[in-house]
This record gives structure tokens, sequence and C-alpha cells, in this order.
């Protein structure tokens, strides 16, 4: 169902052979199957069936809303810290091709984004973050990187991608605005593996977010890679928003590794799209380093949402905080897989995973799998997870104030995804991200009995 | 305004409360006292609606209504409030927003337009200063980390910003000092008027004390033993609940036939 011949892109020298060795790597190992332990819950037979095809050079993406400052290249100046940027639309993109830029761009002004529909690359602002390939075009790039595991899906999106983001933050830079990265799908079965890389050299800081958003009607294929690197005392928050279409299938991975002192604060939020499995492996290797990993998962209908973490605590005092909350209604299934890895020497490690799950409906399912492995002395460890369901003496008690009981379960929802969303308000985003989880929210709350 | 009329509740197979007759007139405030498991609470609950409990027999009436086919935000908007025994804690619901939540919601119905925030804070600043509570209070979560008595402040909190028709309270003196008793019952009394009742379901005498009754029934086994006035009440913690349960010896009354009927018995001198 792959020819190989896909790998024929435009690519930099020494590519085309390292998506080879991927593309053989991936034939080596094929699909995922629920048979292997890491895949247990997680069945991609459906794309066996489907023809799946690159993406065409149509565009059948979805208008996407607006970030926060995304004004879709409009005249008027991003009006946020009179920064200079520079939109750019790209050729074949709807609405005007337009350039704006003044000498000495900064190096961020305002809001910063890159947008890509089926991997192609249809509007970006500001000279920062670049893509991925024309990193590595122009030699600010050595080499396509490799935190990514080699599983198999890794391996094909090394072999395939086209699309993606590279964004360096320079040594003790912080980034006033977060940067935007942005992938639209909308063309049924296509297959799509952008391949994003944030770097952060020593002391940055910076706000990244990655969106993933399909047409409703699609059975497309989304299988991103996104690597993150940072340097010793670098900051990142990290935002995975996962909109995808009703009918498609997301399987993304994201590698992190962190120096040392340096912090990562990720939130993994998956509201959408058919089938979507988020893997995160991320390795604590420098001395303390530490990781908060907050996500909160939404599979309601025949939602699909398989979340499986891999923490690595390669040295010692590293910390790690894993907060997740779970919604499943109608026949939904969301899964949180985690295992933190304390290897030997890492002592004086602090981890922590918390995993709290909601059932609404008696045909859904929430399977939560806390897991630590621990090889070192003088650890503080401790996992606990919880399905439960809806207190209906709390829904009662709401109810005596005269709260109807939709808008109780509302309330009792809100209460219960907030406990995994301090970092919407931390990162600046509360008024562009709020909205639409509420909506989502609310939806699965007035769709139950 | 309330008419109870021979209720029977059970929950599942196991009869609660075997007959109950009450009523409950503008401007009343009763006291239901009785002894752990006299079915009090039950009571309580089944005015307010709450599920788990069959209604075997008996009429409840709310101002000409059935009371017992409306679902509890109807009872509420309706005009009762039930203040908890146990309120509940409710992390991530800011104490706050359930309030505004309460008043707007009930005020829609009612076709009024929602309270603005200045003018709503106002209202809960002045309730929450007679409480002697702390504003900080007001932005936790609700009832999270609360003490009993701050619990059961919150509870008349609520009360005082929903303004019921009928207020009962399920126990609401039972864990609080008597500091915090008369605060309790200084927000009781602000509510009493001409147009309100109140409906006290207590263990102890004491709670009458701060906040006098019209009308006072003992409660036993699932029946109104007796009704009276506040002497019965200072009677019931003289003597305890043993003089009314036990079968006295002297002057053979007439047995009550399977336990109805009893409702609304003078109590024996």
């Amino acid at each position: 169902m792959i020819p190989a011949t896909w790998t024929d892109i435009p690519a930099p020298g020494g590519l085309p052979e390292a998506r080879r060795a991927a593309m053989e790597r991936y034939l080596a190992q094929g699909l995922p199957h629920t048979r292997q332990e890491d895949w247990h819950y997680t069945a991609l037979d459906h794309l066996t069936r489907q023809p799946l095809h690159p993406p065409a050079a149509g565009d059948a993406s979805p208008v996407i809303d607006e970030a926060p400052g995304h004004d879709h290249g409009s005249s008027a100046s991003p009006a946020i810290d009179g920064g200079v940027s520079e939109t750019k639309r790209m050729p074949g993109a709807a609405g005007p091709s337009q350039t704006r830029g003044e000498d000495a761009p900064p190096l961020q002004g305002g809001v910063t984004h890159l947008i890509f529909a089926g991997e192609r690359l249809i509007e970006t602002r500001s000279t920062l973050p670049t893509t991925l390939l024309r990193a590595l075009e122009e030699g600010d790039l050595a080499a396509a990187p490799t935190l990514a595991p080699g599983t198999a899906l890794s391996a094909l999106n090394s072999a395939l991608w086209k699309g993606g983001g590279c964004l360096t933050v320079p040594r003790g830079q912080r980034l006033e605005r977060p940067v935007f990265l942005r992938f639209l799908a909308g063309e049924p079965e296509a297959m799509l593996h952008p391949r994003s890389l944030i770097r952060l050299e020593a002391g940055a800081e910076a706000v990244v977010v990655e969106t993933y958003t399909g047409a409703t009607a699609a059975n497309y294929w989304c299988n991103p890679v996104t690597e993150v690197e940072l340097e010793p005392g670098a900051r990142l928050t990290h935002v995975r928003l996962i909109e995808e279409g009703a009918a498609a299938t997301h399987t993304g991975l994201t590698a992190v590794r962190l120096a040392a002192e340096s912090r990562y604060a990720l939130l993994d939020l998956s509201l959408t799209g058919r089938v979507c499995r988020n893997e995160l492996h991320l390795a604590l290797t420098g001395v303390g380093a530490a990781c908060r990993l907050d996500g909160l998962f939404l599979s309601d209908g025949r939602r699909h949402s398989d979340h499986h973490l891999r923490v690595e605590h390669a040295v010692p005092g590293t910390a790690s905080r894993t907060t997740y909350r779970g919604v499943a209604a109608g026949r939904g299934l969301g899964i949180f897989d985690a295992r933190v890895l304390i290897r030997p020497g890492a002592d004086g490690t602090d981890a922590r995973q918390d995993s709290r799950n909601l059932l609404l409906s008696p045909h859904a399912e929430i399977d939560a799998k806390p897991q630590l492995e621990i090889y070192a002395d003088q650890v503080q460890a401790s996992h606990g997870a919880t399905v439960g369901r809806l207190s209906e003496e709390a829904l009662f008690y709401l109810r005596t104030r005269g709260i109807d009981r939709i808008e109780a379960r509302r309330l009792l929802l809100a209460a219960f995804a907030g406990e995994a969303l301090g970092l919407v308000a931390e990162a600046g985003l509360d008024d562009w991200l709020m909205p639409r989880i509420t909506a989502r929210l609310n939806e699965i709350g007035e769709s139950i009995q | 305004m309330l008419e109870i009329k021979d209720l029977h509740v059970a929950i599942g197979e196991k009869p609660i409360l075997k007959g109950i007759s009450l009523t409950i007139r503008p401007g009343e405030v009763h006291a239901i006292m009785g002894p752990n498991g006299s079915g009090k609470s039950t009571l309580a609950q089944v005015l307010a609606g709450r599920e788990g409990y069959t209604v075997t027999a008996g009429t409840v009436t709310w101002q000409g209504q059935d009371l017992l086919s409306l679902a509890p935000e109807e009872r509420a908007w309706a005009g009762l409030f039930l203040g908890f025994q146990y309120p509940l804690e409710i992390p991530g619901v800011a104490n706050v927003q359930l309030l505004k939540e309460a008043v707007n919601s009930q005020r829609r119905r009612k076709g009024l337009p929602e309270l603005d925030a200045f003018d709503f804070l106002e209202r809960v600043k002045a309730s929450i200063k007679l409480l002697e509570m702390d504003d900080a209070m007001l932005y936790r979560g609700v009832n999270e980390g609360f003490s009993g008595g701050e619990k059961k402040r919150n509870e008349i909190l609520q009360m005082l910003m929903l303004e019921p028709r009928l207020a009962i309270l399920d126990e609401t003196d039972s864990g609080l000092d008597i500091d915090a008793l008369k605060i309790v019952a200084r927000g009781v009394n602000a509510l009493r008027g001409p147009e309100r009742a109140i409906l006290l379901v207590t263990h102890y005498q004491r709670l009458l004390d701060h906040i006098t009754p019209d009308h006072v029934h003992v409660l036993a086994d699932g029946r109104i033993l007796a009704s009276g006035g506040r002497e019965l009440a200072l009677e019931v913690e003289a003597k305890g609940y043993g003089w009314l349960t036990e079968p006295s010896p002297p002057a053979p009354l007439p047995q009550a036939g399977e336990g109805r009927g009893e409702a609304g018995r003078e109590a024996r001198p």
C-alpha cells in the first residue's frame, strides 16, 4: 500500500538515502497491530483498506479559526508589541499574496505561525519559524534529526515527510508570543506525515502550539512526528491540540529530550478525530530537568483516543508530573497508558502520575494503565488512576440549588476537565482555547441521558 | 403552603417513614426532632427530591402542586431549599460560581433578568458579613477544604441568596460550636418572614434556643409521636426520647392500627 517511490520528493542532499533507509525500516516492521503490547488498544487495520495516497496539490482543507492574533494576512498590522513581521501567502493559497517586511526584523514580532494544508505550506508569518525542509536546504540544520524512536510509524514519517516546522530559539532568547504550527487536512484518503523540530538553545524560552485540524467527512490519515530538544536551562510550553475530522485517523508522535535544568510543559488536548493515538517519548537526560505533562481527552460517539506516554528518568535529580483527565461517552474509548522508567543511578527522582477518568455512558470505556519501573534509589514515585462516574450526590446537591441537570453536569464536567487545564491560562491561551474545550464538553454533557 | 399527608417512604423494601402528616403555613417555623434513625433526614431528602427513595403511599402538596412529581431543580424554582446535613465538596466549581448560577437560573425561570455582577456581589457580601464568613471562601471550590462549621455557614449563605419560600435545614446545627450556632441562627432568623416558612430537622433542642419554633414534632421509627409547641422540645431535652418511644404503663392508649393515623397527636403531659 505504500510505494517506495513516494520518497522521491524534493529534498536536500543526503536525505533521499535516509528516506530509503527509513522506508526499509518501516517495511521490515509494517503497520502496528494489536498483538503488539504497545498497540494493544489501538487497531489501524482500517488504514489497510483505504487507498491511501499522498496529498494532491489541490487544497481541500477546511478554513480554520483565528488563532490569537491570527489575521490571515490582512493588511492590518498584528498590533502586538509593535514588532515587525512578515506575512507571506504561498502560491496557490487562497487570498491575495502579499509580503510585508521592514529592515532588520527582530527575532519575533507579534504572532508567528506556519499553516500547512495537506503538508503544503500555505501561509507563514515572520521569519521564525521556518519549515524543516527549508532549514535543511539552507544548511541551518546539518541533518534530519533523529530523536524519535525507531517505531514503524516514525520510520514511515522519516521516509515520507514533506511539511512541518522548524523552530530554533537562540541561546537566552525568550519569545514573547506563542508560535503556531498548524496542520490542516481535508482530502479523503490523503496520507500526511508532517515533521517538525523545536529546538531551544540554552536558557531560551518559548510557547509552541501545534494544531491538527481536519474536514469532518474526510477519512485521511495524519502521522506527524515532532521532535523537541531542550538545551540546559531552556523552557518550553508545548500545546498539542487535536481537532481532526470525525472520520480521520491521527497517529502523532512527540519525542522530547531535556538537558540539565530544562523545563518542558505539555498540554495534550485530544478533542476530535475518529481514531487518535498520541505517543510521547520523553527523556530527562540532564540533572535537574523537569517536565509537566497535562492532558485531556474527550471520547464520545465512537471516538477512540489513545495516549501512550513513555517517560525516562536517566540521571539523578529529575522530576516528572503527569496529570491526565479523560472523559468517555457513547461508545467512546479512551486509553491512558503511561510508563515512567527510572533508570539505575537516577537517584532522587521525583515522579508522579495522576490519571482520572469519567465514564458517562454504559458503553463507554476507559483503560487507565499507569506504570512505574524503578531501578534507582531514594526515589519519590507515585501513580494513581481512577475511572468513575459523575457524582450523583454532587449532581443532586447542585440541582437542589435550582441548577438543572444539564447545567449541573456541565459545571461538574468543566470542573473535572479543569484539573488538567492549568497550562491554558499559564500560556495565555484562555480566550482562544477555553471556548473550544468548553463547547466540546457541553456537547458531550448534553448528549448523555 | 406545604401539606404532607400520610406519607410512607421506603428504601428498597425497608419502610422508613410510616405515615407522616404535617401542615406548614406561611410564616411558621417547625422543628422536627428525633433520635438517630427515626427517619427525619429521610423526610428532608424526600421533600428535596432525592432519588433512591420510594414513596409507597401519601401525598405532598406544595402551594397546590404535587411536590413529589417535580425534579429537584423544579422544587428549588418553586421556592424550596434543603440545607444539607453533610454539604458536598465540589472542587473546581468556585463557590461564587455556584451562587451565581443558582441565583440566575432561578431568576431566569421567573422571567427576571440575571443579576449583574455588581448587584450580585453586593448581595453576596452583605450575607457573607452577616454570617461572619471570609470573602476568600467565595473563590474557593464549593466547600472544598471547609471546616464543618464553614460548610454549614455556606449552606446558610446559599439559602440567603436563594431566598426560598420554605427552607428545610437538615441538622444544620450538628458539629457547630456555640458561636457558630449563633451565627447560623442569625442567618436563619434573617430569613424569617410572614411569607416564608422554615423546617428545622434536628437531634438536639439547643438550636431551638436561638431559633424559636412555632411547632415542634417528635419523630421516631418513621412516625410523628408527638406534636406541640416550644415546650415539647424542652421536655425532650429533659427526659430524652425514651419517654415517648417506650410503651407507657399507665393510662392505656388505644393502639394505632398499622402505625397510621398517629400524626398530629399531642404530646402527653
